[in-house]
């Protein structure tokens, strides 16, 4: 069954000259690690924000066609209604804090939807646990770094036991450490079985990893597929998108006549492939 | 402005820590009550000394001296200028009195601060009936003071980098000087503001009408007695000032 179904859906803020998603056609299915790219003002974060509702709910504009999440069409279900089931991380984890202490934050979405006490406080242990939070777990938010914050923010997330989480560039405001441990949790969770949605740019990072890669561009989505099909396409390097080292190079070989087995995301992978073809 | 420390939630183990907020706050009263309904050294000096065990039980003595340390060159500012200023016979005895009155009310309301969580306090407010939001709001600006005091200082910093000058000239001009701190420190906070907003209703805030609360407080033996102590001090210190003449020696003053 698809967990999530665009069905031609167009988007227009409020105050924008432009639409900011264009006829958007795309079908996520449980257990998909999908990754989206694309540059600066494609529309990434409105593509976020349509499955949850955020759009056109919280940012009104015009909508065209619809948006169904487990079945439900957003623009008749209500944000809080469909933040169990889409979860959202957003880009600057200390805006996603409100509260004064690891505890609350996490029990601050349950709370708010009325979840038994107990249960949230089950919730809650579970999350320290799996997310390794317990040395936080007295601190002010304003006192961790800003990969402990996000990594306090996303178990804020799960709180509400989504279906998919969708995280938009929750590593951009992070040092290289704090964004692979990051990026990590995150498939470690997709291992787990829950859907991901992702927005970034450092694809050597997570290309690997995800099982679907989507390039927006102004508004529409340009290229829709596994990673390496999509990687390989000159249509990246058009659109201003930065591909992998070893799928870079994979390009520049083929370019002077030498093509290997198998596109490349990895280093590893490339010399693999390279040994490969040195011994044929 | 060290003094101001004993407001201050320090995060201990402590029988005093561990009660409940609700009772804390009777108590806090009852005992600034006491000091507010006399004016003489002696009875003034008996609640003071009450306070101390107390702060010692909820394990914040060290903190106390040194916010006291740091508070004496007011108290002696304070004292000069009454005693030099106040019309009544004995300037230096009032000018006393005073002071530890002063000394006692801040250290009843310090034990409430001490040691109690703002989570905690926003939990008793709500529990009090205090609409949700309005907690709420407390403990978020609690939450975004220290954020945003950092991103004046970083706007701060940027300003001067590019030649604005904080502290020089004359008044008018350093008051317009702060326009360039201001305008974007309003900007960036309102585009967090909305940030955050969106968050939250992200995570259902506002969703349900009756929402629910993980921790609730709860009240326990020590409470009861807590509440019954305090009660039984409020009383008392009303009947005393109202109807009974204190005993010669507890309206001793100095000869000054
Ligand atoms: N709240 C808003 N009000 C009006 N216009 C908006 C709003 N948010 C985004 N836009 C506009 O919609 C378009 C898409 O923006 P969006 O934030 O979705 O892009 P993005 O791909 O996430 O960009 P970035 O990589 O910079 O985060 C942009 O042209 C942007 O200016
Ligand atoms: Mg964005």
């Amino acid at each position: 069954m698809t967990l999530v179904e665009f069905v031609d859906f167009s988007f227009k803020y409020l105050e924008a000259d432009s639409l900011a998603l264009k006829h958007i056609n795309l079908k996520i299915d449980p257990g998909e690690y999908i990754v989206v790219t694309g540059p600066s003002g494609c529309g990434k974060t409105t593509l976020c924000r349509a499955i949850n509702g955020l759009v056109p709910h919280f940012h009104r504009g015009y909508v065209g066609g619809h948006v169904y999440v487990d079945s439900k069409d957003t623009r008749n279900s209500e944000v809080a209604e469909l933040a169990t089931i889409a979860g959202l991380v957003f880009q600057d984890p200390s805006n996603q804090l409100v509260t004064l202490n690891v505890e609350k934050e996490i029990a601050f979405g349950p709370e708010n939807l009325a979840v038994e006490p107990k249960e949230i406080r089950f919730r809650v242990e579970d999350l320290i646990c799996r997310l390794k939070l317990e040395p936080l777990r007295d601190k002010h938010p304003h006192e961790m770094s800003g990969g402990e914050q996000q990594r306090v923010a996303m178990a804020a997330t799960l709180a509400l036991r989504p279906k998919i989480l969708v995280a938009d560039e929750p590593t951009s405001n992070l040092d290289p450490q704090s964004a692979q441990l990051i990026l990590d949790l995150i498939a470690d969770l997709n291992r787990q079985g829950m859907t991901v949605l992702l927005v970034e740019h450092r694809l050597d990072l997570v290309s690997n990893e995800a099982s679907r890669l989507i390039l927006m561009d102004k508004g529409s989505i340009v290229a829709d597929g596994a990673p390496r099909d999509v990687l390989v396409q000159d249509l990246c390097q058009e659109i201003g998108v930065g591909i992998p080292k070893a799928t870079q190079v994979y390009k520049q070989l083929k370019r002077r006549g030498v093509t290997l087995g198998r596109v490349p995301l990895t280093g590893k992978e490339l010399a693999a492939l390279v040994k490969e073809a040195r011994q044929a | 402005m060290s003094f101001l420390e004993i407001f201050q939630y320090t995060r201990k183990d402590s029988i005093i820590h561990r009660l409940d907020p609700r009772s804390k706050m009777l108590f806090s009263v009852a005992a600034a009550a006491a000091s507010l309904m006399f004016l003489n050294i002696i009875p003034l000096l008996i609640a003071f000394l009450c306070l101390i065990p107390i702060i010692a039980a909820a394990k914040s003595m060290k903190r106390w001296l040194r916010s006291m340390k740091g508070l004496s060159v007011l108290l002696v500012f304070i004292m000069v200028f009454n005693t030099l200023l106040s019309p009544v016979p004995n300037p230096f005895s009032h000018s006393v009195a005073l002071t530890i009155r002063l000394v006692a009310l801040m250290t009843s309301f310090s034990i409430f601060f001490l040691t109690v969580h703002p989570d905690q306090l926003s939990q008793a407010l709500i529990q009090m009936h205090i609409k949700f939001e309005f907690a709420f709001a407390m403990s978020m600006a609690m939450r975004y003071v220290p954020t945003l005091a950092q991103e004046a200082y970083s706007i701060m910093d940027a300003q001067k980098a590019r030649g604005v000058e904080l502290d020089k000239g004359n008044p008018i001009r350093r008051i317009r000087n702060i326009i360039p701190i201001i305008v974007p420190l309003i900007i960036v906070s309102i585009r967090r503001a909305l940030s955050i907003a969106e968050s939250m209703e992200s995570r259902g805030f506002g969703a349900c009408e009756k929402r629910t609360y993980m921790d609730r407080l709860s009240f326990h033996k020590g409470d009861w007695v807590v509440m019954s102590v305090s009660i039984v001090v409020l009383v008392l210190v009303v009947y005393v000032r109202l109807f009974v003449a204190l005993p010669e020696w507890m309206l001793w003053s100095l000869p000054l």
